[in-house]
């Protein structure tokens, strides 16, 4: 009886697997459409409540009509603080009563609850200054206002 | 008291005078660089742990170096999974202490903490079981059934952890969203300081949150 040898077999699944998973890491900590949709932009106009600086991802809050009209609180997905800092935008410039517009994409929950979420594509400043949020690369739309898209 | 030792190490520990202070868990949550490299570094030493335990694991299987005593096998390969499993463990509980109560709170960390144990245990069985009469089967290209069983436990448990882990990184779950029920009581959401919302409630009211 010849003896099936599986070795072939395991070095090609670990290959592809290590293919597999490698893409996925060069995207993001989390793939985009996982958690937001991209047939769901919104354009929030409002004060800065708070920034949390933390890892993997920086969140804004601020007060902000939604779709609906509404005005609740939203938190807006960056990229990790040191994404943020090679942006532009640090704790100076994103100070709480900041006046802000933040294009980006709301959750597929779309739940409102605790607060809305969405991630954030890009953020103007009251002095007309925009920044990119770092969401470009985890699955964003592109729309080509980005030239670091790739 | 789990949760409150917690609080503290998140929120106190480390903490100076002044309004903008921060505890050290929150300076390495809210860290330039120092997060990322010990992210990168905890996958980096898993990938060394599993890709190594795999191959160790297959050879218990019968699957792979069937010509390799398993003895040979372990000692060469062994050294590299401790070294991986060492640099997981040190860096993953850098990670823990970065954001202590999230995880406390997260139905994955959970699971993976139950299945690291299972995986744990499954060593220690095949130490008292397996090994003791390893002579008889070291030479053997299929090895006996029960230590082909442990190792594919082994296996499956591992491949468990990682899956878990994995998915830790997504908020579906999160405390303080309208969740199932039980994902509300295995987390313990009642008590964090997200609170519990039964996704059952909120449909019942119209499916929009208060």
């Amino acid at each position: 009886m010849t003896k099936l040898n599986l070795a072939p077999f395991v070095l090609g699944a670990a290959l592809l697997s290590a293919a597999v998973l490698g893409v996925q890491s060069a995207q993001a900590h989390h793939a985009f459409a996982a958690e937001f949709d991209a047939k769901s932009p919104v354009l929030l106009r409002g004060k800065v409540n708070k920034v949390e600086w933390i890892n993997p991802h920086a969140w804004v809050h601020l007060m902000a009509a939604g779709p609906d009209g509404q005005v609740r609180e939203w938190m807006v997905e960056g990229g990790t603080p040191n994404t943020l800092l090679r942006s532009g935008i640090d704790r100076n410039t994103l100070k709480p009563g900041t006046e802000i517009i933040v294009r980006g994409y709301q959750s597929k929950d779309k739940a409102c609850a605790p607060v809305c979420k969405a991630n954030g594509r890009d953020v103007a400043f009251p002095d007309g200054r925009k920044v990119f949020m770092g969401s470009s690369g985890t699955g964003a739309p592109k729309d080509g206002a980005d030239p670091n898209d790739k | 008291m789990i949760r409150q030792f917690l609080v503290w190490l998140q929120d106190q520990l480390g903490k100076g005078a002044g309004d903008t202070a921060q505890s050290w868990s929150q300076d390495l949550l809210g860290s330039l660089n120092f997060w990322g490299l010990i992210e990168g570094t905890h996958l980096l030493s898993l990938m060394l742990f599993a890709g190594t335990i795999l191959f160790v694991d297959l050879r218990l299987l019968g699957f792979t170096l069937q010509r390799t005593p398993v003895s040979v096998v372990s000692r060469r390969i062994l050294p590299l999974t401790l070294a991986g499993f060492g640099l997981m463990v040190v860096t993953g509980l850098a990670l823990f202490y970065a954001k202590p109560l999230f995880y406390y709170h997260n139905i994955w960390f959970r699971a993976k903490l139950l299945f690291l144990a299972l995986a744990l245990i499954n060593i220690v069985i095949f130490h008292l079981r397996a090994h003791r009469n390893q002579d008889a089967w070291d030479k053997m290209p299929r090895p006996p059934t029960a230590t082909r069983v442990l190792a594919a436990l082994s296996l499956l448990s591992w491949l468990l952890v990682i899956t878990m882990g994995r998915f830790m990184a997504y908020s579906w779950f999160d405390c303080g969203k309208p969740i199932p029920h039980w994902v509300n009581v295995v987390q313990e959401c009642q008590a964090s300081e997200h609170g519990a919302v039964d996704a059952a409630d909120i449909a019942a009211i119209g499916g929009k949150a208060p």
